[in-house]
């Protein structure tokens, strides 16, 4: 791969970016309907896959939060057509590296040490892209570490980034921008959380701790005295990416292990921690030889309050959905009905949501669930779709606490619905009042 | 009897306080309480002192590059890179200074006064680089400008400096990337471009253009 050895990083480049995507797309318009011309029976599948390979290629230059965004929408499969798709969910493996005095040099203002003399041995070239940083192999008494190094400026840039995001994330999503502020705030807080390395290290000794007795997941051990504000230094963990592990054909009784695994790992932290790792995109994860599921990040972190939690669960796990005046109780608190609407759009948006949870819950209905349901995901999909081109959700509707916890659980529905695994969906279950 | 060190550190001490040259060699000396023959033994006037100090931080910067086990493997973008990073890094250490002495000296867009000693050094430092790049391939041999690369290396040498001396976030992480984007833009002009090859293809088209009438259609 080519080595990229620059971040366009002010706001001046990096508008030109934008800029210059917005002509390609534009150019890919042209392209489109020229060739419409001739050819009347071509679908928009090639125009979407155009648009989506210039997008990525642009944010992929751009890193930074960009790139996080990018991955972001990839996990919100339900609102984008499949070919944005399948480019963006690119951008969770590879993006071109930082050159190697830079990475000398965050090292020396770290420790005022070069790498050689911090570790036995140090790889300057990068093995994978962390989307804020990038990850790279050492050596220390014979073991084996990861290390990841974060972008120099990302901290600065993720602001700036986010205002020249919004109008594009916005015409993708077809929503105002002043509606959107509130929710555009939450992900500025989550990415800058992201920027914190320290921060990172605490919270993933803390996490691997507290999970450290479920079954079948297993945690790198983390080195605080080896790690600053722009690194991280743990063990390395072997194994396969998602898509790796899935061409050496696993068996469906690897595969329900790998997915149980997975649904443990994200139901205890929601209902036992109350926390979750809202980050499920598969670059974070590792199958190791030993069958194991290998977690990696912790740079995003989801806290539920309360007052989201014990509404939002209610309508998942009881029968609150099916007694009318509860569940619009619920959509009240949170504030997916509006105090101001009035009784048709109660009835409108009580029926629009009430769909959302059942699809939501679906995994949770059964003790069993088989994630290799096209026929659920295509209702994910189709709803998503549908939900997205509805006038009356281009407004901000339901409390903020939604984007991450949707990401995570769609995302966590996403990955299992790949392994195609089979789950049991009762071994950690909502906590009601 | 002082030593060089001393009457450095003396004039280092007097100007940051004063915010100006000491008014004469003789007031100076006084002050240190030595005599004006041992000054000039080691120096010939304050300027040359400062002169002096600023080859004192290339030299100790390249000294220091060069004791890296990975200064061999890099490639002549990456030492040029990894002087600019460490440069920074050793002027830190005297950044009071090099604000106060670019701030008097004279001639302050191309060479500054103070900066005549260092920029041979770091033109003879960067010709030995770019031309292991030029031997490998790395760089595009073209005639009369690929002996210019220096000259522009200098500027980024410049504006580098400059920027840093103004540079006010954390840990002057913007001048990490200053340096990044700067010194990449620079090699990527040096490398063979598209540019290059269409000079070549109009070349050709003009040394061949017999060919011009039979390609009519």
């Amino acid at each position: 791969m080519k080595e990229q050895s620059s971040i366009p990083v002010t706001k001046t480049q990096r508008s030109a970016k934008f800029v210059k995507t917005g002509f390609q797309i534009g150019g890919n318009y042209i392209k489109h309907y020229s060739k419409k011309l001739f050819n009347p029976q071509l679908t928009n599948d090639e125009l979407n896959e155009d648009n989506a390979t210039d997008i990525y290629k642009s944010l992929s230059e751009l890193k930074g939060s960009a790139l996080k965004i990018a991955q972001m929408l990839s996990m919100d499969k339900n609102i984008l057509p499949k070919s944005y798709i399948d480019k963006f969910t690119q951008s969770q493996y590879n993006a071109p590296p930082l050159s190697g005095p830079l990475i000398v040099r965050t090292f020396t203002k770290s420790f005022g040490k070069t790498p050689e003399k911090i570790y036995d041995k140090f790889n300057l070239r990068s093995t994978n892209a962390a989307s804020i940083g990038q990850v790279h192999t050492a050596e220390l008494n014979g073991k084996k570490l990861a290390v990841k190094i974060q972008y120099p400026g990302v901290g600065d840039s993720i602001s700036s980034d986010l205002k020249m995001v919004k109008p594009f994330a916005f015409r993708l999503l077809g929503m105002s921008e002043k509606e959107l502020n509130i929710y555009i705030k939450e992900v500025e807080e989550r990415l800058l959380e992201e920027t914190d390395y320290e921060l990172e290290v605490k919270r993933s000794i803390e996490f691997s701790e507290a999970c450290k007795n479920l079954n079948n997941v297993v945690f790198p051990t983390y080195y605080p005295e080896l790690s600053g504000k722009k690194i991280i230094s743990m063990d390395w963990i072997d194994g396969h990416h998602l898509k790796e592990f899935l061409k050496t054909k696993p068996s469906q009784e690897l595969r329900n292990k790998i997915g149980q695994a997975l649904w443990d790992f994200y139901n205890f932290q929601q209902h036992e921690l109350r926390a979750v790792h809202a980050d499920p995109h598969p670059g974070n994860f590792l199958i190791t030889p030993e069958e194991k599921l290998g977690v990696i990040d912790f740079g995003c972190i989801k806290e539920m309050p309360d007052d989201f939690y014990y509404p939002f669960f209610s309508l998942i796990s009881t029968d609150v959905i099916k007694d009318k005046a509860k569940t619009i109780e619920a959509f009240r608190k949170l504030e997916m009905i509006h105090k101001e609407d009035n009784a048709e759009q109660i009835e409108f948006y009580y029926h629009a949501y009430r769909e959302m949870i059942e699809l939501f819950a679906r995994p949770y209905t059964s003790e069993v669930f088989n994630f290799d349901n096209p026929d659920f995901f295509a209702q994910l999909y189709s709803y998503g779709e549908k939900i997205s081109k509805m006038a009356e959700f281009k407004q901000a509707r339901g409390v903020k606490h939604f984007i991450y916890v949707n990401r995570t659980n769609f995302g966590l529905y996403a990955i299992l619905q790949e392994l195609k695994a089979i789950v049991n969906t009762t071994t950690y279950k909502p906590h009601l009042k | 009897m002082a030593t060089a060190q001393q009457i450095r550190n003396g004039y280092i001490d007097y100007v940051l306080m004063n915010d100006e040259k000491p008014k004469s060699v003789y007031s100076f000396v006084k002050k240190l309480k030595i005599s004006e023959s041992d000054f000039y033994e080691f120096y010939a006037s304050f300027e040359s002192i400062e002169k002096i100090i600023w080859v004192e931080l290339i030299v100790e910067t390249i000294g220091t590059l060069q004791q890296q086990e990975v200064w061999n493997e890099y490639s002549s973008r990456d030492k040029i890179l990894a002087f600019f990073y460490s440069y920074v890094e050793v002027l830190k250490k005297q950044r009071s200074f090099v604000i106060y002495s670019l701030k008097t000296t004279k001639d302050r867009f191309s060479t500054p006064d103070a900066l005549s000693g260092v920029k041979p050094i770091f033109e003879h430092f960067a010709e030995e680089i770019l031309n292991e790049g030029l031997e490998t391939g790395e760089l595009a041999e073209r005639k009369f400008f690929s002996k210019r690369y220096k000259d522009a290396l200098w500027i980024q040498f410049a504006f580098i400096v400059k920027f840093w001396v103004s540079d006010d976030s954390t840990g002057f992480e913007k001048t990490d990337e200053a340096i990044e984007k700067g010194i990449n833009v620079t090699f990527d002009l040096f490398q063979r471009s598209p540019i290059d090859n269409l000079l070549e293809y109009g070349k050709f088209l003009s040394r061949n253009g017999h060919f011009k009438e039979k390609m009519r259609f």
